[in-house]
């Protein structure tokens, strides 16, 4: 009987202790935001890119989708390089997932036509 | 260095889970306006920088949207906004923290305001002190939904005797930090970690009905790491 106290308590400790899978994984997002922030070089955007592309493609998060805004700033960067298509084709992809991003993507969208 | 990072919050975190918090109020309470009105769309208000560090602002900025996002909410796209505050004349985010953000939520689609204030950001003798101010506003109501306050300094002189695995485990992510070029980043990404794990989670998050009537931790924080922290 004791030992089954213990057992349990024990049980619930780790439980609380444990950490969750998160919704998203990120892949090397951290360092390359960081690095493209700092430097705002052509290495450090296509570190940030590629980093992009494998949140994109490699998610391996809970909820088996791309994390907010990723398709977004990924759009934006593929903006900045003159590629217009490719970027508003993102820009697209994150209204799809998120709805709620429309408001913001759609004013960000009709600033590239001007 | 990614790896060692990740090891290193996660010891903070699993520390945190498993740390006593202010037994006094429920977050039901304490976030009463968050459950009231259950945002979904944050917007990430360019950091406040109360510090003589110039390049606070931006890298702090870039360290927000993964644990908002993480914690179930939308978070309007961070480089994408920064760039439209920038243009609109909109980046000094003081200006607007007693103001109505109804301008926000037109441009944005927010329902909510992430503003933060840096308090402290500096380094002296082998330590390195953050100190940062979260406040959370509704766009629609001008109301604080959350806030906290926390300080998290961080001794840089790696001396790990013996310990075990924790303190070896500890040590790794300790020199990691040391010997990164971002380390005030990476101090105030543990800010993070501990400010927002209290967050009521967010629509995307799988939704824990116990939530609510957990106790909330308390509104200002302060965490020493060192090699003795174990």
């Amino acid at each position: 009987m004791k030992k089954t106290i213990l057992i349990t308590l024990s049980l619930v400790l780790l439980t609380a202790c444990s950490v969750q899978k998160p919704l998203y994984t990120w892949s090397n997002y951290t360092n390359s935001s960081y690095n493209y922030l700092k430097n705002s070089d052509e290495k450090s955007t296509e570190e940030l890119i590629k980093t992009y592309q494998e949140i994109i493609e490699k998610q391996k998060g809970s909820r088996g989708v791309v994390p907010p805004g990723i398709y977004a700033d990924y759009g934006f960067i593929l903006l900045q390089a003159n590629k217009t298509a490719e970027g508003k084709a993102m820009l697209m992809q994150e209204i799809a997932l998120y709805p709620e991003s429309r408001i913001f993507i759609e004013r960000i969208l009709k600033m590239t036509e001007k | 260095m990614k790896k060692s990072t990740i090891i290193f919050v996660l010891i903070t975190a699993f520390f945190y889970s498993c740390s006593t918090t202010n037994q006094s109020v429920l977050k039901s309470e304490a976030y009463k306006g968050m459950y009231a009105e259950k945002p979904l769309t944050v917007l990430l208000m360019p950091p406040i920088n109360k510090t003589t560090s110039v390049e606070a602002k931006e890298y702090f900025h870039s360290t927000l949207n993964v644990p908002i996002a993480n914690a179930g909410f939308y978070v309007i796209p961070t480089f994408l906004s920064m760039e439209i505050l920038k243009r609109e004349s909109a980046y000094d985010a003081e200006l607007f923290l007693n103001s109505p953000l109804t301008k926000f939520g037109e441009v944005f689609g927010a329902d909510v305001a992430l503003f933060t204030i840096i308090h402290q950001w500096d380094k002296t003798y082998g330590m390195v002190y953050v100190e940062v101010e979260y406040i959370i506003k509704s766009i629609k109501t001008n109301e604080i939904l959350y806030s906290r306050k926390g300080q998290i300094n961080y001794n840089t002189n790696v001396q790990v005797s013996g310990g075990g695995l924790a303190g070896a485990l500890i040590s790794v992510a300790a020199t990691a930090i040391n010997t990164a070029a971002t380390k005030y980043v990476d101090v105030a990404r543990i800010a993070n970690t501990y400010t927002f794990k209290d967050l009521p989670k967010g629509k995307y998050s799988p939704v824990n009905p116990k939530e609510s009537s957990e106790y909330a931790g308390p509104k200002e924080f302060k965490v020493n790491l060192n090699s003795q922290y174990r």
